[in-house]
């Protein structure tokens, strides 16, 4: 972990320096979010693979879970085991609401976001209180907690087999979420949204709030900032972007499923962390692109997936000893700084 | 040492070298061939702890296939299957299935999937319009809910009601011979345990009205350690006991239950106690435990259904298992559904497959039907008989009446709204 709090302390040196370009760089976020997105909206008319844009919502399900879970673990140093919750409480949320009431999409998906809200601020106040390994497990035994009463509750969630019959998808303001295309665009748009939404926060004020926090809670006390609340609110954030990760997931599938809310999910999202990095904003995003990628090919060709994912652990883990976007921007530094120094 | 290679070209890379050209002028036959095949999805469970089910899916689809191919394929197209594991996991179930049909090319879908896992590739036939056979998925809601109803969805699996009647029956009929009027039930906490066992308790009260259930136990799936429960059964002292554990979870059970000799003190009915994965686990097998047939090669008690059996055990070194026959059932549909359409097109076969009965090793009387209405299986062996610790393990099995179930399942599809 030498490595890692060498990067966390180079991050918060060149504070200052962010802080000052920080309407350039917003700018700057802003005009590579809007190439992002022409780019996924384009690949379309490109390729007819569907697997193609089958693989890009899924990517946008659990990029957007797996960032927002780096906006604890990485930004803010709460380890959670149990951010998948907020997955499942967003697909289930979100797919009862369209099933039970049939409300238009976009008004789901904001009463979803607020449900996501009050619960996470219920279960935040209490595990944000509590410090690294009584943090993790306390969030895990939340995580275990909502997924016994999905599981219980099979009158109201459909119990262990999900929520069956499809969840209905009524076109809105000419959208129309059965198809397809639409379907893509539509996990795009949210993906590059909440991601810049996310990149905002980190680099906001607040989001150097949460690094101070992480690296010296008692130092960020003693200059009168509020430790519970800039970590209840951040966790409650989070929550928000997590919850909107398992929305897309319940798109896709048409469905939701106890296993949405299972503490793999959670375990998912830490190893797409390990995969990416966390000291990069965008670490995350490509772990989750990897993962992905890894998955989909060896299970193509082996059932011993689980072996071959473990090796890949293992490189990361003992070989770099960082994520991968950890690996490649502190390489990249080093000969920027070797070729400055020549210079 | 002395230098023995030679320079210049190799015998190795001479003989690469004319393979990879006899390759290049073969591939547009082998494109052309491969053209004329049909490829059909199987996405289910290779991997963690039912992973032994999946596989028994896997073979009989396998040989099978290998029969039909052999026959001239479906209409005339050998079939290429590709099977594909989905973890267990629905999510992963309904990505490989859209994979499978989106990338693969597959025409025909089995989905050979477990609970949840059923309905998520369900939602994607639903989406995709892909013909789709449900292998596995006992649930009846699956099909008898017709919310559920798809036109190019199927299911050749046991369906939960058909189950719970006939043994609510048998064990009526044992209950009210020899007086068992206290009951105890032991199911796993899920919803096919607590489904299962609500739906058997209903009919064993419906032909005994006199039983009573005094103890109920949830031991939770894949739990370890049955202790607890077996002393809160012995506890209640009842005359006789249900249980829908299946696996490993059973054969746990009854291994720690033979400890505090429970079997010898009240009659105990497990449904999922006839099948070879947990028959041949079990150590000590106690004599007469009542069990419905999962898959035996006895029962039917047909030349057709031991060949089978034999075929598929000198195949794999292994016997098969209750998913075996529903996936083989499946295959033996879809092919003679094709070759009355004459096509291997899954609209086609579709249309052929409902209201179609075919000749069939483990249907109750030679045949099984794919009833239209509602698309799942009917017509296929159910009974229920006692065990004894060696082969043939359950050898005199009380065969259900189909009059019956038929008649009880559609008066419990009014009383759940489904009709």
């Amino acid at each position: 972990m030498t490595e890692l709090q060498a990067a966390r302390a180079a991050d918060s040196l060149s504070a200052p320096r962010l802080e000052a370009g920080s309407k350039r760089l917003r700018y700057l976020d802003l005009l590579v979010a809007l190439a992002a997105f022409a780019v996924l909206a384009l690949l379309p008319l490109v390729s007819d693979s569907k697997a193609l844009l089958d693989f890009v919502i899924r990517c946008s399900a659990y990029g957007l879970f797996a960032t927002s879970l780096n906006l604890l673990v990485g930004y803010t140093g709460m380890i959670s085991f149990g951010h998948g919750m907020f997955f499942g409480l967003g697909a289930y949320g979100y797919g009862l609401i369209m099933q039970r009431i049939g409300v238009p999409i976009p008004l789901a998906f904001l009463a979803t976001l607020a449900i996501t809200a009050v619960v996470a601020t219920i279960i935040g106040a209490i595990c944000v209180r509590l410090k690294e390994i009584y943090f993790a497990f306390v969030t895990l035994a939340f995580q275990m907690l909502i997924h016994s009463t999905i599981l219980s509750w099979s009158s109201f969630t459909g119990g262990d087999q999900g929520l069956r019959g499809g969840i209905p998808r009524p076109p809105f303001l000419g959208i129309d979420l059965s198809n397809h295309v639409h379907l893509y665009l539509a996990s795009c748009v949210l993906l590059v949204l909440g991601l810049l939404a996310m990149r905002q926060i980190a680099a906001s004020p607040f989001g150097y709030t949460l690094r101070m926090i992480r690296d010296n809670p008692m130092r960020a006390s003693f200059i009168g900032i509020d430790v519970w609340r800039a970590k209840l609110t951040v966790f409650v954030l989070a929550a928000l972007f997590a919850s909107t990760g398992g929305m897309v997931m319940a798109l896709f599938v048409s469905g939701a499923y106890p296993e949405f809310a299972y503490w793999t999910i959670s375990g998912e999202g830490i190893f797409i962390n390990m995969l990416g990095g966390v000291a990069t904003f965008l670490g995350p995003m490509v772990g989750t692109v990897l993962l992905l990628i890894l998955n989909d090919t060896v299970t193509r060709f082996t059932e011993y997936h689980g072996i071959v994912l473990g090796v890949v652990i293992l490189f990361f883990a003992i070989g770099l000893r960082k994520g991968l976007m950890d690996f490649v921007v502190e390489w990249y530094t080093q000969r920027r700084d070797r070729a400055s120094g020549q210079g | 040492m002395k230098r023995t290679r030679q320079p210049g070209i190799s015998r190795r890379s001479t003989l690469t070298l004319m393979g990879a050209g006899a390759l290049t002028f073969a591939a547009p036959w082998v494109a052309r061939a491969q053209a004329k095949t049909i490829k059909i999805g199987m996405p289910t469970i290779l991997s963690g702890r039912v992973a032994q089910l999946g596989t028994s899916s896997r073979n009989a689809v396998t040989m099978e296939v290998e029969k039909i191919n052999a026959a001239g394929g479906l209409a005339g197209r050998q079939i290429e299957m590709v099977i594909r594991d989905s973890k267990g996991q629905p999510q992963e179930a309904a990505r490989v299935a859209r994979e499978l049909v989106n990338t693969d090319g597959c025409e025909l879908l089995i989905d050979a999937e477990a609970s949840s896992g059923a309905f998520a590739v369900h939602e994607v036939a639903r989406d995709l319009g892909v013909f789709c056979v449900h292998t596995n998925s006992e649930t009846s809601a699956l099909t008898a809910d017709p919310k559920q109803h798809i036109p190019n969805a199927f299911r050749t699996a046991r369906q939960g009601v058909h189950d719970s009647i006939f043994g609510g029956s048998y064990a009526a009929a044992i209950a009210k011979g020899k007086g068992l009027k206290k009951w105890a039930t032991c199911s796993p906490d899920y919803a096919y345990g607590r489904d299962t066992t609500a739906e058997y308790t209903l009919y064993l009260k419906r032909f005994a009205p006199d039983v009573e259930i005094i103890s109920e136990s949830w031991p939770k799936l894949f739990q370890p350690d049955y202790t607890e429960v077996v002393t809160k059964i012995l506890q209640a002292k009842p005359q006789a006991l249900y249980s829908c554990l299946w696996g490993g979870d059973l054969t746990s059970f009854i291994d720690q239950a033979n400890i505090y000799a429970m079997f010898g003190q009240m009659e105990v009915f497990a449904v999922n106690m006839a099948d070879y994965t947990a028959l041949t686990v079990v150590k000590n097998l106690p004599k007469g435990i009542h069990s419905g047939n999962r898959y035996i090669k006895t029962f039917p008690a047909t030349p057709e259904n031991a060949a089978w059996g034999d075929a598929y055990r000198a195949k794999y070194n292994e016997y098969p298992t209750n998913w075996s026959w529903e996936n083989a059932t499946a295959m033996m549909l879809i092919a003679e559904a094709s070759k009355k359409a004459n096509s291997a097109d899954g609209k086609k076969i579709a249309e052929v497959m409902r209201g179609l009965t075919i000749k069939c090793p483990f249907g109750a009387d030679g045949t099984v039907t794919m009833r239209a209405e509602d698309q799942t299986l009917i017509g296929y062996a159910i009974g229920w008989g006692t065990t004894i610790p060696q082969e043939p393990y359950v050898p005199d099995v009380k065969a259900g009446d189909w009059k019956i179930i038929l008649e009880l399942e559609a008066e419990w599809k009014k009383s759940k709204g489904y009709t």
